[in-house]
């Protein structure tokens, strides 16, 4: 292996064309590296995406299916007085189990929502210029009923609820409604409200229901919470203040509503193990129910927006390696060849002494290979430097692109999540409430650029393939090369 | 030990040749100096010879082994050893890795034997500190001595030497032409020079000159 060692004899001996080539390679290879490290970041971050962000199926009652049905009563009815009403019925618990029990649903929560009277203590107030604004919202579950001046939110547990979820509100005293708390008359209150009342956790305040035989009710506070001021229900002026929002077991909130409730729920939210699933899960829960009666929405808007932020990132890093590859191999391959022009009487003087020519051309493999093993040391430790800015940048401007697109598209508030049905209080937000929450994770999504052992290996495979293939090239004119024409002139 | 038969060599077409139908035959234990202007074709048949290109017509025999079933390659590792005008040495190399490099290369007895590298190139006035200099730091003489000690280091029974003198002073000329004595004497190796001038062919003990496409014995 006398190559070898010829191969070291000529690094060495040129220093400065050595360094060079170094540099060179160093320069390309960290690119390379760059782009290895941002696709495999970008990968990591959708799969992380799939954890974090999650995704939802609800089953609620079909708003379309019932606004037909109105809509053919009301043509085969003439008078004015009895006109027919939209009907919307209640989720059934049973149906909701049965969804519950298919692969992928992680976990469920129950929503029942009506509004209660205070008894013994006072509401938040809040004054607008649109007027006071403490009665119910639109969209209740029969607008016949009256509406309270405070909204009970019934949940399976408040850590399930979106606005929990999604941080919107903190559990600041106590805790939080759980799956322990059904059939008690637990309740968790705003903070804003207790100071208001001097309540505190472990006080009992009473209310008056809105409907049936009108009964006054004890609730024991276990928790406060704080509500962010972006709340959804804040959000419409006919809603009640957010402060005069309480969270308790659906259970509670269906005595509330009446007898005819108990089993039932306005919207059952079916959390999916991986989003990518939404659609199966849905599918699949559509043969379980009465379509006619309930219908199934999906909300993976959140990982959509990550994941088609991370697939353009993804997709330009894979775009970044190949051709920075290419590049580097043409580059390398010229400068190799320019090389090996230079060294055409070495290359004589070995085919004289009888030398073989793969051993040559093995001599100048060797010679880029130790070049290429410095380089990808250098790359390595640069790599993370370039993968991290250009990364950054990437994610800033397909976010923000993402971002776009998501918000126009979830404009129309009252769309298809207006199909939720709101109970008797504030009717829950429809996509254009939900992008925001979406667009902010997208945003947050963050490539984690580091370099492992993985990384380093594909790039000393790509170091490896780009020498072998600029050496290849050029040794076109090694194996043709006559002694004669280089010795002997 | 070398004989050629009916060899001939052309450019562009067989009317034209530089040499045609040569036999010619060369023995171990002697020098021959081939002479010839420039432009006769001496170069080509010592390219030839040393297995650099093929003849157009005819055969080369090394013993009674033709080159073209030796192979070019073989024939070259081990069997001929090549001295140029201008040295052809490793020029990143110190003259003790060029002596190293070529007895590597051609599978020399004392291949990898670093202190008889050293010994034959200090015979040739290369002492140990020129021996492990870069082989550019030595003056044309020296370098000249260093290719000498190349082909004294390789076990190569054949000697051919293309103008080795023609870049060298008087001084430095004549002692080359000692060594190549000795190496044909001494050593019992076939010493062929390809040389222009007549003092230098005068030394050798054998005298062909190339002139009208034909080789002519000098007396």
């Amino acid at each position: 292996m006398n190559f070898f060692k010829r191969a070291w004899l000529n690094v060495w001996a040129k220093k400065g064309r050595s360094v060079l080539l170094i540099l060179v390679s160093s320069a390309i290879l960290m690119f390379v590296l760059a782009g290895l490290l941002i696709r495999s970041a970008a990968v990591k971050a959708t799969d992380q995406a799939k954890a974090d962000v999650g995704a939802t199926v609800t089953l609620s009652a079909n708003r379309q299916a019932a606004f037909k049905k109105m809509q053919s009563s009301s043509s085969s009815s003439t008078s004015k007085s009895s006109r027919p009403k939209m009907t919307l019925t209640p989720v059934k618990l049973s149906d909701a189990t049965k969804i519950s029990k298919l692969s992928n649903v992680k976990s469920t929560n129950v929503t029942s929502s009506t509004t209660v009277n205070a008894k013994s203590y006072d509401v938040v107030s809040t004054s607008t210029g649109m007027g006071s604004s403490n009665g119910g919202g639109p969209g209740g579950m029969k607008s016949s009923t009256s509406s309270g001046d405070t909204q009970i939110d019934g949940v399976t547990a408040t850590s399930l609820a979106t606005d929990f979820s999604s941080n919107q509100s903190k559990i600041t005293k106590g805790r939080g409604i759980t799956t322990a708390d059904k059939n008690t008359n637990h309740v968790v209150i705003e903070k804003d409200l207790a100071s208001q009342n001097n309540l505190t956790v472990g006080d009992t305040i009473t209310v008056k229901e809105t409907a049936g035989d009108k009964a006054k009710v004890k609730m024991k506070i276990v928790g406060i919470y704080k509500a962010s001021s972006t709340s959804s229900s804040s959000t419409s002026p006919m809603s009640t203040d957010p402060s005069n929002t309480m969270y308790t077991s659906y259970t509670l909130a269906n005595t509330f509503k009446g007898s005819t409730y108990a089993g039932t729920a306005d919207s059952v939210t079916f959390n999916i193990s991986n989003p990518a699933k939404v659609s199966s899960v849905k599918t699949a829960g559509k043969k379980l129910i009465n379509s006619s009666k309930y219908s199934l929405s999906t909300d993976d808007s959140s990982y959509q927006t990550v994941k088609a932020s991370m697939d353009n990132v993804e997709g330009f890093a894979n775009k970044i390696v190949w051709l920075v590859a290419i590049a580097g191999t043409i580059i390398l391959a010229l400068i190799v060849i320019l090389m090996i022009r230079e060294r055409r009487f070495e290359i004589g003087v070995l085919l004289s002494l009888g030398e073989a020519r793969w051993k040559i051309v093995a001599q100048f493999f060797t010679e880029m290979l130790m070049v290429i093993v410095i380089a990808v040391a250098i790359a390595g430790a640069g790599g993370k430097f370039v993968g991290d800015q250009l990364g950054s940048q990437l994610v800033s401007q397909s976010t923000t692109t993402t971002q776009t697109t998501s918000t126009s598209s979830g404009q129309p508030g009252g769309g298809s999540g207006g199909g939720q049905p709101g109970g008797n209080g504030g009717g829950a937000g429809g996509p254009g409430s939900t992008s925001t929450t979406t667009s902010a994770k997208a945003a947050d999504t963050d490539l984690d650029i580091s370099v492992s052992a993985v990384d380093l290996a594909e790039l000393g495979g790509f170091g490896l393939a780009i020498t072998f293939l600029s050496i290849m090239i050029a040794s076109g004119g090694i194996l043709r090369l006559e002694p004669k024409k280089v010795l002997i002139s | 030990m070398l004989k050629t038969e009916g060899l001939g060599y052309w450019y562009q077409d067989k009317s034209e040749p530089l040499f045609q139908d040569i036999n010619l035959e060369f023995d171990v234990g002697q020098s021959y100096a081939i002479l010839g202007h420039s432009g006769t074709g001496k170069t080509t048949f010592l390219s030839l010879i040393a297995g650099l290109d093929k003849p157009k017509e005819g055969d080369i025999l090394l013993g009674d082994r033709s080159l073209k079933k030796i192979g070019l390659t073989n024939y070259r590792r081990r069997d001929v050893s090549i001295v140029f005008q201008a040295y052809n040495l490793f020029t990143y190399m110190s003259p003790l890795n060029n002596l190293l490099t070529a007895m590597a290369i051609t599978g020399a007895e004392h291949a990898g034997d670093k202190h008889f590298a050293l010994r034959t190139l200090n015979d040739l006035g290369i002492n140990e500190d020129l021996a492990t200099r870069n082989v550019q730091q030595l003056s044309g003489g020296q370098q000249q001595r260093v290719a000498i000690a190349r082909t004294m280091a390789c076990d190569a029974q054949l000697v051919v030497a293309d103008e080795p003198t023609g870049n060298l002073d008087e001084d430095n000329t004549k002692e080359v032409i000692d060594q190549f004595q000795k190496i044909a004497h001494d050593r019992q190796k076939c010493v062929i020079i390809v040389t222009h001038e007549p003092d230098v062919a005068a030394r050798c003990d054998h005298q062909y000159r190339l002139e009208n496409k034909q080789f002519t014995k000098l007396a």
